[in-house]
């Protein structure tokens, strides 16, 4: 099958690493995967295409107004591809009645400008199926797709043991915990989880967080009155923590490797609606102890429940405290997590999956 | 006829003006107007609606920016509203050939930029009407769209708090308010009483003029205004347009050079004759006539502009009868009445055109 993704692309958000998995993945079945648009040589390993004749299907994947192309490109990919052929890959929920979790919202008219209805119309107008990569979709017209997707081949040091995983991961790492993420919606989990590890934080090591505004809250955070960015700066100073830039889908796991811990935080509306990340999956290919702080049902359905050791509940610094003094059992969930998301969760089952589902 | 326009929402700019007039004169012929969205607080008088497969044409209306509609509300329109009843107002003339006047104002920044916008407007659209008043592309429809409220003439009770002023935003329009308006108000400035600018940027650029490559176009020395203690005022919504010009005894119109030269015509035109003011518009004689009838020269700065605002100050009662004179041109040929006539006699000639071609 011939695919054609419409979305916006950059190297450090959104779907960019998921998509260029399905490129990858696509070679190897003997699909073909490109993106809508010119040529962008910031992306050399995917390819492009503006003929839209060619693809069977154009797959949206939405999580803001700018997924959808500027013109005249939307007008040439609505004209030459029937709506029939069109799928929308809803990955933040955005179809869907308007849904507040704490302060974070599936619609945010603030920013965007955009009320709920048109999120609604547009998507309805635009193709006949919608999906949401969450098991459990609140709408009767979606269905449900993970979209993301876990590539066994891309675990770091993965050919060994527990044991011996245990063995090297003692050894001295960068740093204690990373974090790469942008600080959007995540502030409450991240200050919880800072303070609860502070008290350990000379034998842990340092910790740094990668991404967007982690540094302060941004302007335009605090002009609009948006509360999903904030951050307490002199705290993370107080406790030694690291901020850094963004960096390209392509260095995370690799930088996730220099640290003992990697908490999966996700967006609390994630969490309600049961919304699959791609960092569910890409932190465990990392060589780093995942600590999982998605809700314990939501990480359990995907990862199976070899995960329960590495999901923190409230005991943060207890549970911390356990995998220092005896990594072997944590080191043991991480290989069978892996071992389950290699088995339901590879992008070749994932688009096989797709595939299926564009043919019913 | 029920006509849905698509815009951006600018309560100070563009053509927000003239869509509210469009729908006062609609009711009286029948017709629906609405501008596409949510109400807005903003646009009290405006109707707005989400609907637009109620409607029969949908207008577009770009003005320098071409990407400001939402991918969100693109692709809605797109899917819902047949490409045979989508017209396109090209407000700007970005529907032309490359013009760039002495390296100053321009409607593309090459070739390439050019092309873009064509090709939006190709998919987007069969039909591209322009405001102006000597379209260049034989493809573009004209139509002036903007037009003359005879009933919005003021009359303003209190005296004058202004002799001269401005309004307009200073968006390419340095160039003729530094080397044509400010030296002649310099020579005849002690004759002069308070001289207002009325608008944005005007006391400095906006903080994205670089990043949008356009520095040049919001280009401005305040210096120049405090050293001929010109004031310099925040701009008003366009429902106070008339009434701010009201306050002065002289107000002039500038327009950027582009527009001067693809003959474009904008709301300011029209709204300078519906305030309670001695408009003088900066045109060649012959340029204001063919929009103001033959009175239109008299209103024209083009040799001795300082000379002319004396003059203006000096013998109003004279101005007064030139722009009643105006005033009656305006009615007669540029009402909001006859524009919406006009612009039904297009749509519906364009579809006629459709239909034979079918």
């Amino acid at each position: 099958m011939k695919l054609l993704f419409v979305s916006k692309l950059t190297r450090s958000a959104r779907a960019i690493s998921t998509i260029a998995q399905y490129s990858r993945a696509a070679r190897e079945m003997g699909h073909e995967v490109a993106i809508f648009g010119e040529k962008q040589l910031d992306f050399p390993e995917l390819e492009f295409s503006l003929k839209v004749g060619g693809f069977d299907v154009a797959v949206f994947v939405v999580y803001m107004p700018s997924d959808f192309p500027d013109l005249p490109y939307l007008a040439r990919l609505l004209d030459g591809m029937p709506k029939g052929r069109r799928v929308i890959i809803d990955c933040t929920g955005r179809y869907n009645e308007t849904i507040r979790v704490e302060h974070d919202f599936n619609h945010l008219e603030k920013m965007d400008g955009h009320q709920g209805w048109e999120w609604i119309e547009a998507f309805q107008s635009v193709a006949d199926r919608i999906l949401q990569p969450t098991l459990a979709p609140r709408r009767d017209d979606v269905q449900s797709f993970l979209f993301h997707g876990y590539d066994p081949s891309g675990v770091a040091r993965g050919d060994v043991s527990a044991a011996q995983a245990a063995r090297r991961w003692s050894d001295t790492r960068r740093y204690g915990a990373a974090y790469v993420g942008h600080n959007w919606q995540r502030w409450t989990q991240m200050r919880r989880f800072l303070e609860a590890i502070a008290p350990m934080r000379e034998r842990l090591g340092m910790t740094t967080l990668v991404g967007w505004d982690w540094k302060r809250r941004p302007d335009w955070a605090v002009e609009l009155g948006i509360k999903g960015a904030d951050v307490d700066p002199e705290l993370l100073e107080r406790f030694g923590v690291e901020t850094r830039d963004p960096i390209p889908f392509s260095e995370v796991r690799s930088f996730l490797g220099a640290a003992r811990f990697s908490p999966i935080f996700q967006r609390p509306l994630f969490n309600e609606l049961g919304l699959a990340s791609n960092r569910i999956f890409e932190t465990f290919l990392a060589d780093t102890v995942p600590l999982v702080m998605v809700p314990d049902a939501l990480a359990t359905a995907i990862c199976g429940p070899a995960v329960r050791p590495l999901v923190c509940g409230t005991d943060i610094a207890q549970r911390l405290e356990e995998v220092l003094r005896n990594p072997e059992p944590y080191w043991d969930a991480v290989v069978r997590v892996r071992e389950h998301l290699a088995t339901h969760h590879s992008y070749r089952q994932r688009l096989t999956e797709l595939v299926a589902l564009l043919e019913r | 006829m029920n006509i849905l326009f698509v815009m951006e929402r600018r309560v100070n700019a563009g053509s927000i003006q003239a869509l509210a007039n469009y729908m006062r004169v609609s009711k009286e012929f029948g017709y629906a107007i609405a501008l596409y969205g949510p109400p807005d607080p903003r646009f009290r008088e405006i109707e707005c609606s989400i609907d637009a497969a109620a409607f029969d044409y949908v207008i577009f209306i770009f003005e320098s920016k071409l990407n400001w509609p939402s991918g969100l509300q693109l692709a809605h329109l797109l899917t819902t509203v047949p490409r045979s009843r989508r017209v396109i107002l090209d407000a700007d003339g970005m529907f032309n050939p490359i013009v760039s006047l002495d390296g100053y104002d321009r409607n593309h920044a090459s070739e390439g930029d050019r092309q873009h916008w064509l090709a939006a407007y190709a998919a987007l659209a069969d039909r591209v009407v322009q405001p102006s008043l000597w379209p260049c592309d034989p493809r573009v429809q004209p139509l002036l769209f903007y037009g003359y409220d005879p009933a919005a003439c003021t009359r303003q009770a209190n005296g004058k708090r202004v002799d001269i002023m401005h309004v307009a935003h200073n968006w390419w329009r340095w160039r003729d308010v530094s080397e044509r308006l400010l030296p002649a108000m310099e020579r005849v400035r002690g004759d002069l009483g308070k001289i207002s600018f009325v608008g944005l940027w005007w006391d400095r650029p906006p903080a994205w003029a670089a990043d949008i490559g356009q520095q040049e176009a919001f280009c401005v020395d305040p210096g120049r205004f405090r050293d001929l203690q010109i004031e310099v005022r925040p701009a008003v919504p366009y429902r106070e347009v008339i009434a701010t010009m009201s306050t002065a005894r002289v107000n002039i119109m500038t327009q950027r050079p582009l527009f001067r030269r693809l003959g474009l015509v904008t709301s300011k035109y029209f709204e300078l004759f519906a305030a309670d003011t001695i408009p003088l518009v900066l045109l060649e004689p012959a340029h204001a006539e063919l929009i103001y009838g033959p009175a239109g020269r008299e209103v024209a700065l083009s040799d001795d502009i300082g000379g002319k605002l004396i003059d203006a100050l000096e013998h109003p009662k004279k101005y007064r009868d030139v722009v009643h004179a105006i005033r009656q041109h305006l009615t007669a040929h540029h009402s909001y009445k006859r524009r919406l006539q006009e612009l039904i006699v297009t749509l519906d000639h364009v579809d006629g055109q459709a239909a034979s071609a079918k």
